[in-house]
């Protein structure tokens, strides 16, 4: 079904991406991440010495603290903090830093909509970033569907008003093997790389549901692509010029 | 650990960018298969028993990146090695710590790491250079030695189950004065034979230390403690210098050149437009970019320029091609 989204985009195109990493100098890893009009900032701290009272010590403990761009933290950012601090605390490798805490701040810059897809993509560059062992990459994308049935990748905030339900999927990444030969298998079989984070909203079809994780994890070989190229050049660069 | 912000001309970022692409063709080329990102598998010859290293995990047999950098491989163990790497101490490590709290019996010091380390109070050489026991009266004097944001001189101890310990009992270590600290990012220093240098020509001493903290100061005579036990008659028990009154003979002793002073700058700035610049920091090539200021007459606040990093650059390119064409 043809569907005319009010950017004119198509229903599988994601809006421009933009990645940068290293912008906040006392951090130990910060990245920006921006996705057409949406635009957020994660510094990460860590590890440092230490975990809570209610947390694990044996194993190293994750602390998230959301920043929206206006107003008081309330209730919403309680719910992105935990939702992201569960996302990642199955990403890390938490028994290499026992009875740590690192610590991750997201701070929203610009909210147009997938702001929660868009902190998790920021925070995971500014992981990686920060040099903190990760088992894969978290790759998120928002998908939405909309009055009359037809799903939508990374919806601006007027389509997800207008959408009857959406979902937030946070996917790993797809692996590319440094052998060049085996990287053709990879991207054969990508049911069976599992999911990370299901966030919905609204109420859909489990057909629709199916549907949107499949177009999800579509996506995350595009997504997948823009973080390598992301994350090479600049190694190679600075390896270089340090001698 | 902040860079110096450039504001470039468009010829001097023409110039800057020319010299970095020569120094990248000059290096030993960067084997781009050997980059990798997290959760990539890493080749690995299944038949030798290889031992895996930081930043690689286990999965279903493969080995697999946990981590984004380049792979090394050492013998049989195989590790990924990321370039911007946090300070990692080792044991042995010349480390510069700034005191944070004196607790009891020990210091606690930062020193750009994920913990702070720990100077025990018997792992430090008395001020009066006798070896005995520490008394609660040393204890209660701590604060005379070293207070909060001292910069202290150290050398790893090693990891103890309360943390990090340092090690400060020679002479070459302790209390640092008279100078400036520079932060730089750890990876811009790499362990070497020698981290203490004292150029001679200015007058400086130059403290590389390993967590990417570097000290540049006036030259300190190293004393021998045998000597000063025969001069020092006062009683070893009790040092409480009173600070507030320090005579006028005392600040005059104690007052540095101004030529002195000037070549601390120099060479601290030096340090900073290397940082900037991100070159491994050495004794050579501070030596270099002291000479080329020098020789080009620059004042000391012109060396923050843009024009002089470029400059520098460009020189760095130039000796590196003749380094190779020597070989």
């Amino acid at each position: 079904m043809e569907m005319d989204r009010p950017d004119g985009r198509s229903p599988n195109q994601l809006r421009p991406l933009a990645c940068s990493r290293s912008v906040l100098h006392r951090a130990h890893g910060s990245a920006t991440w921006a996705q057409g009009e949406t635009k957020v900032l994660a510094a990460v701290y860590g590890p440092k010495a230490g975990t809570k009272k209610n947390e694990n010590p044996e194993k190293a403990s994750i602390e998230i603290i959301w920043k929206p761009n206006t107003g008081h933290i309330g209730q919403a950012d309680r719910e992105h903090e935990m939702i992201l601090k569960k996302t990642f605390e199955s990403i890390c490798i938490r028994t290499i830093y026992p009875n740590t805490t690192t610590s991750i701040v997201v701070q929203v810059v610009h909210d147009d909509g997938a702001l929660l897809p868009c902190a998790i993509n920021a925070a995971c560059a500014a992981l990686v970033d920060a040099g903190i062992p990760l088992r894969h990459l978290a790759v998120a994308i928002c998908c939405s569907v909309t009055d009359n049935n037809c799903i939508i990748l990374d919806p601006s905030k007027q389509e997800e008003e207008k959408a009857k339900a959406f979902a937030y999927l946070v996917f790993p990444n797809t692996t590319v093997s440094v052998v060049p030969e085996k990287s053709l298998q990879a991207g054969s079989d990508p049911m069976a790389h599992g999911i990370i984070t299901s966030v919905t909203h609204g109420a859909m079809s489990v057909d629709d549901y199916l549907h949107c994780l499949e177009r999800g994890r579509a996506t995350t070989q595009r997504l997948s692509e823009f973080l390598r190229k992301n994350m090479e050049p600049k190694s190679t660069r600075e390896a270089s010029k340090a001698g | 650990m902040r860079e110096i912000q450039l504001q470039l001309s468009q010829t001097q970022k023409v110039r800057l960018q020319k010299a970095l692409e020569h120094l990248e063709s000059l290096s030993s080329k960067v084997n781009s298969d050997a980059s990798v990102t997290i959760a990539d598998s890493i080749p690995v010859n299944h038949e030798d028993g290889v031992l895996k290293g930081h930043g690689t995990a286990d999965l279903e047999g493969e080995v697999v990146a946990t981590l984004c950098g380049v792979v090394e491989r050492v013998n049989k163990l195989v590790y990924v090695r990321t370039l911007r790497s946090r300070y990692k101490p080792e044991v042995g490590d010349i480390v510069i710590g700034r005191v944070i709290e004196v607790a009891q019996k020990r210091w606690r010091l930062d020193i750009n790491y994920s913990q702070n380390a720990y100077l025990m109070l018997s792992a430090m050489n008395m001020p009066d250079g006798v070896q005995r026991r520490r008394t609660a009266l040393d204890e209660l004097n701590m604060r005379c030695i070293f207070e909060e944001a001292d910069v202290i001189c150290a050398e790893v101890r090693g990891f103890q189950q309360d943390g990090l310990h340092l090690q400060a009992r020679s002479q070459k270590y302790g209390k640092l004065s008279t100078g400036q600290l520079i932060t730089v990012t750890p990876y811009l220093v790499k362990r070497q034979k020698q981290h203490f240098h004292h150029l001679e020509q200015y007058g400086i001493d130059l403290i590389i230390g390993c967590n990417g903290f570097i000290w540049v100061g006036e030259h300190v005579e190293v004393r021998d403690d045998m000597v000063e036990d025969q001069v020092s008659q006062s009683d070893p028990q009790v040092l409480i210098p009173n600070k507030n009154s320090v005579s006028l003979e005392e600040q005059e002793k104690n007052y540095t050149a101004l030529e002195t002073r000037k070549h601390i700058c120099r060479a601290a700035n030096a340090v900073r437009v290397l940082s900037t610049l991100g070159f491994i920091i050495t004794l050579e090539i501070i030596k270099g970019v002291i000479d080329l200021s020098l020789s080009m007459n620059l004042d000391i606040h012109d060396m923050l320029g843009s024009e002089f990093c470029v400059l520098v650059a460009e020189k760095e390119a130039e000796r590196r091609s003749s380094n190779k064409k020597k070989r």
